[in-house]
């Protein structure tokens, strides 16, 4: 009778196991994708996919939007594989260090294999990102013809192809919204057929956005004019040198909805000549007719007489690139600075000055991101009065600073510790003292402190570069302190491998590492080996790792693409204690690649040529 | 015009026909003529309709004040899970496009920012992979395809 209760109880407690079992996976299909469907991120669509099978299913199925950090992690063949239906593609190629012409040319990032697969598997993809890779003409008319509904291109440091790319581009995708070819390379092919621009259809007027800023060619200002006129959803438009300040207001005046405006080149406009008078005053009326802008860059050259066309504007202002306004001196830059009250977000030259970013922090009590850039990086004596006080200043008086990227010639300890006390809101700090090993100007002690403050305070720190008099002492800190801390950049830093093994073993969400002339071997290394299958990459370069730590490394993680990158020849022909000039390692679910140049060399190498 | 609408509990609900067209499904079988008669709801219970017949009647009531009907709907969807499912569930039979979309968002809310294991406390789901599987999964997902 006990037996038979007990059994009864022990059906019913599993009945109710069962129910609640099944609330959670009793839902249809269709109801489990149209959840998915508000749920974008990668993070969390990679969450969704683990949580079990029929899961894994639904959401590798309904996944539209998809993003590959390092085009070598992953192949072509596994992401189709693996997502069927995929709309937006974005792409990283390039290591960072490939700005800075560390990485030769021909290493590799092609694109082209990646749209060839896309061509036939995704016939309804929209978008494509790319981000330092190599695009080819055939592919960026491969593009147009593939893709029907083909909305976006943004190519991002790119290069390989040139004007005739553009022109399948501008022809064909019927659809395109936004075309973006922010600082890449292109060559310019003198067409017989006329220029790419005119290549627009005339019946063609959904253009969103164009950003044509990098190209050193001609433009076609009247086939500009004509595609700006009739594309009324038009709301960046960024033009590169060749389109002359004065014609401005013509564009202005066809697209006065513009939110976002790059400016041309003004040489024309002589400072010292304001006639004809018009040329001013129709400038300032277009401007004052565009209601919209928020945002503003170019300014190649422009005569600060013809500053104030813009002024009208300045107030609604919340983006504004003046990198490249190297006519605009420190009173005219304080004088535009100050009347931008909404700004957020501010890339200047060091023109403006201690004075000027002063101005700055009592006149912009809303920005969030301050990027000051030299005028004349490679000179050996300062040009302007840019100093560590400016960055101070800023740092003081504006409350929602959180991103800086600082090109300067003096720094102090005493300054970075007030920075960090002032902004433990900072999440991206890089400190770009030009001269390398610079130390406290005040003390002529290193920056150690100077930046272990910064990494202690600001708790939230993600990227972080490095520059001046460092010893290991720093590196201590920032393994100590920067537990969120997810980029370092380093340079002619650090004594010891001990430098190294504290940014390994101590910096638990490091993703990416990238050091040059920085006294490291192969001991930190190989002792943290484990840690690199924990970031996306690692990049050294003139540092002190041998050939042998590295085929070492390579048996020890199979995992890992470790590429020994060697100008001087293949690296067996050199001692195996030999430092390697350039290092790149990065963990891959697709093995080794084998679109390999000649100076570049992995573990894998020998055995696909069939050597031994 | 009055429809005689029937939960599975077998509770008849009287209302509007204007109020009850926002279901797509019985807005067919009204346009089908087959909305004469009791229509029965084996998939929804009175607690649930009473839920669903309200959202729709205010939606009708405040079609004009977006506000309104903003916070309303803000108010309505702060139920617990169990609730929440059983409107999901109800707005999917039923095809009522905006509860529907409000559920899945709301459910989707949830979702965000959760381990995996998270996920599966939270909605009662017995993880079916293998540890390899799982791993090899993990490793794709956060080595290819993450930020």
């Amino acid at each position: 009778m006990c037996l038979c209760l007990c059994c009864v109880v022990f059906i019913f407690l599993i009945l109710i196991f069962y129910m609640k079992m099944m609330m959670g996976s009793s839902f249809p299909e269709e109801v489990l994708e149209h959840v998915f469907s508000f749920i974008e991120r990668d993070r969390d669509r990679n969450a969704i996919s683990t949580v079990c099978q029929s899961w894994y299913e639904i959401e590798r199925w309904s996944r539209r939007r998809v993003f590959v950090g390092n085009c070598y992690a992953v192949s072509p063949v596994i992401l189709i594989k693996r997502f069927p239906d995929v709309r937006c593609l974005e792409l990283k190629g390039k290591p960072h260090f490939a700005d800075f012409n560390l990485v030769p040319e021909g290493w590799g990032a092609y694109v082209d294999p990646w749209i060839e697969a896309a061509s036939k598997a995704y016939p309804g993809l929209e978008e494509i990102r790319l981000k330092r890779m190599v695009i080819s003409d055939d592919t960026l008319k491969l593009i147009s013809k593939s893709f029907k509904n083909f909305k976006v291109l943004v190519l991002s440091s790119c290069e390989g192809f040139s004007t005739k790319g553009l022109a399948a581009i501008a022809a064909d995708c019927r659809n395109l919204r936004e075309l973006d070819l922010r600082e890449s390379e292109v060559e310019d092919l003198n067409q017989s057929s006329g220029h790419w621009l005119s290549r627009f259809p005339d019946n063609y007027t959904s253009l969103v956005s164009l950003n044509i800023a990098c190209l050193n060619s001609e433009v076609s200002f009247t086939a500009l004019e004509c595609l700006v006129g009739r594309c009324p959803n038009l709301r960046t438009l960024r033009l590169n040198r060749a389109v002359p300040f004065d014609r401005l207001a013509i564009l202005l005046r066809r697209a006065p909805q513009l939110v976002e405006l790059g400016t041309g080149e003004a040489s024309d406009l002589r400072p010292d000549v304001f006639s004809p008078p018009d040329v001013f005053s129709n400038l300032l009326g277009a401007f004052s007719g565009c209601k919209e802008l928020k945002s503003l860059s170019g300014f190649w050259d422009v005569a600060p007489g013809y500053l104030p066309v813009v002024y009208p504007i300045c107030p609604r202002l919340t983006s504004l690139n003046l990198s490249y306004a190297a006519t605009i001196q420190s009173s005219d830059l304080i004088k535009l600075a100050s009347q931008c009250q909404n700004l957020q977000k501010l890339w200047v030259l060091d023109y403006i000055e201690d004075l000027g970013l002063e101005e700055l922090a009592a006149s912009c009590k809303d920005l969030r991101e301050l990027r000051v850039f030299p005028s004349e990086p490679f000179g050996a004596e300062p040009n302007v009065l840019l100093t560590e006080q400016g960055l101070v200043s800023v740092s003081e008086g504006c409350p929602k600073l959180h991103s800086v990227l600082y090109f300067c010639r003096q720094m102090s300890n005493e300054a970075l510790r007030t920075i960090a006390r002032n902004r433990p809101n900072m999440t991206r700090f890089r400190l770009c003292i030009i001269e390398p090993r610079t130390p406290d100007y005040l003390t002529l002690e290193p920056l150690d402190v100077g930046f272990g403050a910064i990494v202690e305070h600001c708790k939230d720190l993600r990227r972080l570069s490095l520059s001046g008099l460092l010893t290991d002492r720093v590196f201590k800190y920032i393994g100590t302190y920067g537990k969120k801390l997810e980029m370092l950049s380093v340079a002619f830093a650090g004594d010891s491998d001990l430098g190294l093994h504290h940014v390994l073993s101590g910096c638990e969400n490091l993703r990416k590492l990238e050091i040059r002339d920085c006294p490291f071997g192969d001991k930190a290394l190989l002792a943290n080996a484990a840690k690199l299958e924990t970031m996306r990459s690692l990049w050294m370069s003139s540092c002190s790792v041998s050939f042998g730590a590295c085929k070492l490394l390579g048996q020890k993680m199979p995992m890992l693409n470790v590429e020994v990158i060697d100008e001087r020849g293949p690296p067996d022909s050199r001692p195996e204690s030999c430092p390697v000039e350039k290092l790149y390692i990065y963990r891959t679910v697709s093995g080794p690649r084998f679109d390999m140049p000649g100076f570049v060399w992995t573990k894998d190498k020998d055995s696909a040529l069939g050597l031994s | 015009m009055a429809l005689e609408l029937k939960s599975s509990d077998n509770k008849i609900f009287e209302v509007e026909e204007l109020v009850a067209v926002q279901s797509e499904t019985i807005k067919s079988l009204v346009e089908d003529g087959c909305a004469d008669n009791v229509i029965p709801l084996p998939n929804v219970d009175s607690k649930t309709l009473e839920l669903v017949l309200d959202w729709c009647k205010n939606h009708v009531d405040m079609k004009l004040d977006e506000e309104k009907l903003k916070e309303y709907e803000d108010k309505f969807i702060e139920v617990d899970q169990a609730v929440l499912y059983d409107l999901l569930l109800a707005a999917n039979y039923l095809n009522i496009k905006d509860l529907l979309n409000r559920a899945c968002q709301k459910v989707a809310d949830m979702l965000k920012g959760k381990t995996p294991e998270q996920i599966r406390e939270t909605l009662n789901i017995v993880n079916d992979f293998s540890p390899e599987e799982e791993e090899e999964i993990r490793k794709e997902n956060l080595w290819a395809f993450e930020e």
